[in-house]
């Protein structure tokens, strides 16, 4: 579905094992080449299922360079149709998202319906008698593939699947899943912190060594606080975790997919984290759901885990804490970043608003931490512009990094490991035949 | 808070509900409300809101977002806006730090109700804001539950319907 054109730019030069150039965070071509090489061939999230539960219902996102509208039909299956009408090219939904039965271009009138089927042609007369309205509905995406419950898309026609693509990683997505006793969450497209920030979208991403620095402020402040178990975000200020001396790990994935594993550094905490969701009705109730549907010591785990798998899914995809996030490349120098909370399904209101408020403390433009990570993003850019000496280190831990049984490399939580991942997939490829 | 003085009653725009002594001082005690904000003026800022429980609440994604069923931009209650306040002041939060020039203009100022001393106020403004070489324009309405004390008004709840709450935003490191 792309036009590949070839590039002028040597990217195996430009990424290194333990180093990379920084025009691949300013340079123009550059942009454009990974739209292609990487949004336009490669799986990319879309949305989750829950965004659209009905018949009829649909939501508009961005793929790579396409503008989508994700819809799921009257028998329930979900379609991703580039929004463009096949007539002049004028997009045929303006709204964010919704129900409807079709959808009508408002130039000339064309209708398609929740399939893309284009199923009113206006003025039908005036066409040649071998025109066929099959061969002019929505364009679909090729490939369209789901992993409980979150659908990922691809633009291009071949690939490997995603059960492939993801690998080793699906567990940790089964952990922010099964923070939920019924194994399902909700994402609601109508809550969502959008923001932008002026630095390149490979900047956001896995990094266990910034927060001491960029997040000092909330360290001080979160560490004044009694409590805040029940949230990922508020279990900062049981231990640190982002100390290389505790038992978190950074791990990079094959296919650039890394996390930071707090899996170790929290288990311990379980019990506190049970002792105090006891103290409600709705969390006791939380807490025998849980043991009901996954026995005592899988439960257990999962409520020390707090639904908080911290996995970015290479490139445009972050499971952080209680929130599905979305990273959106607008410009070498400009990038959207949204954030949909996740509500789990089958627990008491109490335990979702606890998570609600716990998100707010952290994330969004006027909370504690997402302007932080903003503003050194910004910085960034700045100051990458000076190309005097263009490297960029991403070489920390490269000497204690070891292999898993899983296939993943894992070192200190401060390590770079993530960014090394993201990299060596970035360049695989941008350097892809 | 277009929607409330559109919905309102013919008689609270045409006679209203507060003299005009009383339209005045609020008037003045928005102004300075604004000014605090516009200068950094945290500590001062703090000691306008009311002693008991309060909310200040800035709505994400339409301004009637329920927070029990989805989130805020800002939705603190005493114990969280001492915190943000803590972090306005703190020099390690480096997103705060240059800090943004700002000026504001408030206008629209309509009593909707009076409740023996707690009133009910809708406000309208816009706000300039300018750092590290880039300008942003903020716009947005408000509504106010103040509270008319021995000392002056003391602001009980202030909800700020920003216009972009639900667009891709940039930082918000100051109070609005």
């Amino acid at each position: 579905m792309t036009t590949r054109i070839p590039t002028g730019r040597d990217y195996n030069a430009l990424v290194q094992e333990d180093r990379v150039h920084s025009a691949i965070f300013t340079d123009e071509q550059i942009f454009q080449d990974e739209m292609e090489r990487i949004f336009h061939s490669t799986w990319l999230f879309a949305l989750h299922e829950s965004e659209i539960p009905n018949a009829g219902d649909f939501k508009r996102l961005q793929i790579g360079r396409y503008p989508v509208i994700a819809t799921r039909d009257e028998q329930g299956e979900i379609h991703l149709l580039i929004n463009r009408c096949r007539h002049r090219g004028a997009q045929v939904c303006e709204s964010s998202h919704g129900n409807t039965r079709r959808f009508q271009c408002w130039y000339h009138g064309w209708t398609y319906d929740t399939r893309g089927d284009l199923v009113g042609l206006t003025g039908p007369e005036a066409y040649d008698k071998d025109f066929q309205c099959e061969a002019h509905g929505l364009t679909r995406l090729p490939r369209v593939e789901s992993y409980r419950g979150f659908v990922f898309a691809s633009v291009a026609r071949e690939g490997i699947s995603l059960s492939e693509y993801l690998g080793p990683t699906k567990p940790y997505i089964d952990i922010m899943v099964d923070a939920s006793p019924t194994g399902e969450l909700q994402v609601k497209p109508g809550v969502v912190n959008r923001t932008r920030y002026r630095g390149n979208w490979k900047q956001v991403g896995m990094d266990g060594y910034h927060p001491h620095y960029v997040h000092m402020s909330v360290f001080k402040i979160f560490s004044k606080r009694e409590s805040t178990t029940g949230s990922a975000v508020g279990a900062l200020h049981l231990e640190d975790p982002f100390a290389d001396t505790s038992k978190s790990r950074t791990r990079g994935f094959p296919n650039g997919h890394a996390c930071l594993d707090f899996r170790e550094q929290r288990r311990p905490h379980a019990d506190a984290s049970i002792e105090e969701l006891r103290r409600t009705e709705e969390g006791a109730r939380y807490v025998d759901d849980m043991v009901g549907a996954y026995g005592e010591e899988r439960a257990h785990d999962l409520i020390a885990w707090h639904g908080d798998p911290h996995l970015g899914l290479f490139p445009n995809l972050q499971l952080i804490h209680d929130h599905v996030r979305v990273v959106i490349p607008i410009s070498p120098g400009e990038t959207e970043v949204l954030m949909y909370p996740v509500f789990l399904k089958g627990v008491g209101q109490s335990i979702n608003e606890k998570r609600l408020r716990a998100h707010e403390a952290f994330y969004g433009p006027a909370a504690a931490g997402s302007p932080d990570d903003a503003e050194i993003f910004e910085r960034t850019q700045r100051g990458l512009l000076a190309d005097a000496d263009p490297w960029v280190q991403l070489g920390r831990g490269i000497q204690r990094e070891e292999v898993d049984e899983d296939g993943s490399v894992a070192a200190c939580i401060s390590d770079e490991i993530t960014q090394r991942a993201q990299m060596q997939e970035w360049k695989k490829l941008m350097t892809r035949g | 808070m277009a929607q409330q003085i559109v919905k309102a009653m013919p008689e609270v725009i045409h006679h209203g509900i507060v003299d005009t002594h009383t339209q005045q001082r609020l008037e003045r005690f928005l102004a300075l409300e604004a000014a605090l904000m516009d200068a950094h003026e945290y500590d001062r800022w703090i000691t306008l809101w009311d002693s008991d429980e309060v909310l200040y609440w800035v709505p994400c994604n339409s301004d009637e977002q329920d927070p029990a069923t989805g989130i805020a931009i800002i939705y603190d209650n005493r114990a969280r806006l001492l915190e943000r306040v803590m972090r306005l002041k703190d020099k390690t939060a480096h997103a705060y730090r240059p800090l943004a020039r700002l000026v504001r203009s408030i206008s629209g100022v309509v009593p909707l109700s009076v409740n023996g001393n707690e009133l009910e106020v809708a406000a309208s403004f816009v706000l300039g804001e300018t750092r590290v070489g880039v300008q942003n324009i903020w716009l947005g309405k408000t509504h106010y539950h103040l509270i008319d004390s021995a000392d002056g008004y003391r602001i009980r709840s202030k909800k700020v319907m920003l216009l972009n709450n639900d667009d891709a935003m940039p930082n918000l490191t100051f109070l609005v």
